[in-house]
């Protein structure tokens, strides 16, 4: 197992160091990095949930997050967005470090946890202006900042239902809703398509590509060709390790075999594999 | 401020959504009034038996503000060691069994906001809770007599200034036990263990001074400032002392405070 695969860092990583330090902190410009990651650790106890984590993700990009239950993809981004602490090592959105400047980092962050947090006993109208007015969106856009990301995750008909009547397909794209309030920068979604129909899942394929560019995107899945289809790099972590983290096109080349090129499920079956 | 707000309003929109805030109050207003029924008949069968006494010093204290309400007042004490735990277990605990603190952890506000935002919807329910009460005194004035049994005169049959300082009384005994509710709230993901262990410090704070009377000095006057009912009974008096509100003070500052450093805490392990 040792020899098989060595453990990669980010190709980007050694590159950007110096403009690391440059861009100090503050705000990133245009064409740097929005997410830093050094030699993140997470412990619980005896278990180490990562470790040693180390990627960058570029401002406007779509990084793919892999990796199988269980391999620390929800903790990393729990630490990202500044609800779990880490062991050691340094995480920074836009510049600003998780940990030291939270609030700074939260503004940037739309996040959708793997389960949706979701307040069973509001109506989705009520849950949405609720988070829309703890993420500091303004009275006088609320209305219009509250249509817009109804009509991109189309929960616009359920507004006035109680969550606790609505499907697990809804309760989804309710929690996307949530996440997207506020135009954040930076979006972090872990399993945003689980319950979606096969429909619900292309809307929503459409939906990320279109967020490209602008937006910084984070997204864990367990169904590669959502990856395939939306993401520009991937990550791929097996048991609290980055195994690989490369675009799609260069995943493949290094891992060709002499007369074919793997599909990313049979680059995700080799690296990932215990 | 605005994010507490809004985490005041939202707390208060899912109690008065739900039947938990109805359900809550229903039961205090009907124990609260089988003890108001109570301690009205026992008023008139003394009232009767005292106008042949023709003893005024006695017949002093009979009247319907220190006969009827005074008690009433402090019996409520008890109603609210009972009701507090159930309202406030869900504060924080719910979010954690529901996973909305996760929301709230990553979402841009202070630790201090959400602390804040939940007490203060907290207080609020408690400022209801009393001002349902106060219809008892009210109706006591509507239907009562002034003066004593003796002489009717003329003005309020009830010393409003007496049972105003009971009601403010009664609101800082709930902030008191809704403050220590928020923090065991925020220690546990289970809102049962969080009612739980609410209502076993709340007892404990409440029967501490049936120790005192086994003691002497020094010790009898701790347990008796240490215990609830005793600076209630100071406020439904009409004479609360600095100590009193101090006392209280003293939970509803550092219920809140424990209550931040725990939602802090969560950033760092």
């Amino acid at each position: 197992m040792h020899d098989r695969t060595p453990l990669f860092q980010c190709g980007v990583f050694k590159m950007r160091r110096s403009r690391l330090i440059a861009a100090g902190n503050g705000n990133a410009s245009v064409g740097d990095d929005m997410i830093e990651v050094r030699n993140l650790t997470k412990r619980y106890r005896d278990l180490v949930a990562i470790d040693q984590v180390s990627f960058d993700v570029q401002k406007g990009e779509i990084l793919g997050f892999l990796g199988r239950n269980g391999a620390g993809k929800t903790t990393t981004m729990r630490i990202l967005t500044g609800f779990l602490p880490a062991s050691s090592g340094t995480a920074k959105v836009a510049g600003f470090d998780v940990f030291e400047q939270p609030l700074e980092v939260k503004r940037r962050v739309g996040y959708l946890p793997e389960q949706p947090p979701l307040y069973l006993d509001m109506t989705v109208y009520a849950y949405l202006k609720f988070v829309a007015q703890l993420k500091g969106v303004p009275g006088a856009k609320m209305k219009s900042e509250m249509e817009r990301v109804a009509n991109l995750t189309s929960v616009g008909a359920v507004m006035d239902r109680v969550i606790a009547n609505l499907s697990k397909g809804y309760r989804q794209r309710v929690g996307l809703a949530q996440a997207l309030l506020g135009d954040p920068e930076v979006l972090i979604l872990d399993e945003p398509t689980v319950g979606l129909d096969p429909i619900q899942v292309r809307e929503f394929r459409d939906l990320i590509r279109s967020l490209a560019g602008k937006h910084t995107v984070i997204l864990s899945t367990h169904i590669l060709s959502e990856i395939t289809a939306t993401c520009q790099r991937v990550l791929i972590i097996r048991q609290g390790k980055v195994v690989a983290c490369d675009d799609l096109g260069g995943l493949a080349k290094k891992y060709q075999e002499p007369n074919r090129e793997l599909s990313l499920e049979e680059i995700f079956v080799k690296l990932a594999e215990n | 401020m605005r994010n507490a707000l809004a985490i005041a309003r939202k707390e208060l929109s899912i109690y008065f959504t739900t039947p938990t805030a109805y359900a809550v109050f229903c039961g205090m207003t009907f124990i609260a009034g089988m003890m108001f029924l109570a301690a009205l008949g026992y008023f008139q069968s003394m009232s009767l038996q005292f106008l042949s006494y023709q003893q005024p010093q006695l017949l002093e204290h009979l009247n319907l503000t220190d006969m009827v309400v005074y008690p009433l007042l402090r019996n409520v004490g008890v109603i609210f060691l009972f009701m507090t735990p159930f309202l406030a277990m869900r504060l924080v605990a719910e979010e954690k069994r529901s996973r909305t603190f996760e929301l709230l952890m990553t979402v841009p506000i202070r630790p201090f906001e959400i602390m804040l935002g939940k007490y203060l919807a907290a207080l609020a329910l408690m400022a209801v809770a009393v001002g349902l009460l106060g219809l008892f005194p009210a109706i006591v004035s509507f239907f009562g007599s002034s003066g004593t049994i003796m002489s009717s005169g003329a003005g309020s049959p009830i010393e409003w200034s007496t049972v105003f300082s009971g009601l403010i009384g009664l609101f800082l005994v709930g902030g008191a036990m809704m403050a220590v509710g928020l923090f065991v709230s925020s220690l546990t993901e289970s809102v049962v263990v969080a009612a739980l262990v609410t209502f076993v410090v709340l007892l404990v704070m409440w029967i501490l001074n049936w120790q005192a009377g086994r003691m002497e000095g020094v010790a009898r006057q701790v347990l008796d400032y240490l215990s609830m009912p005793t600076h209630l009974d100071a406020f439904a008096k009409g004479a609360p002392a600095l100590k009193d509100v101090v006392y209280f003070a003293t939970f509803m500052i550092l219920g809140p405070f424990l209550t931040e450093r725990a939602i802090e805490a969560h950033r760092w392990a």
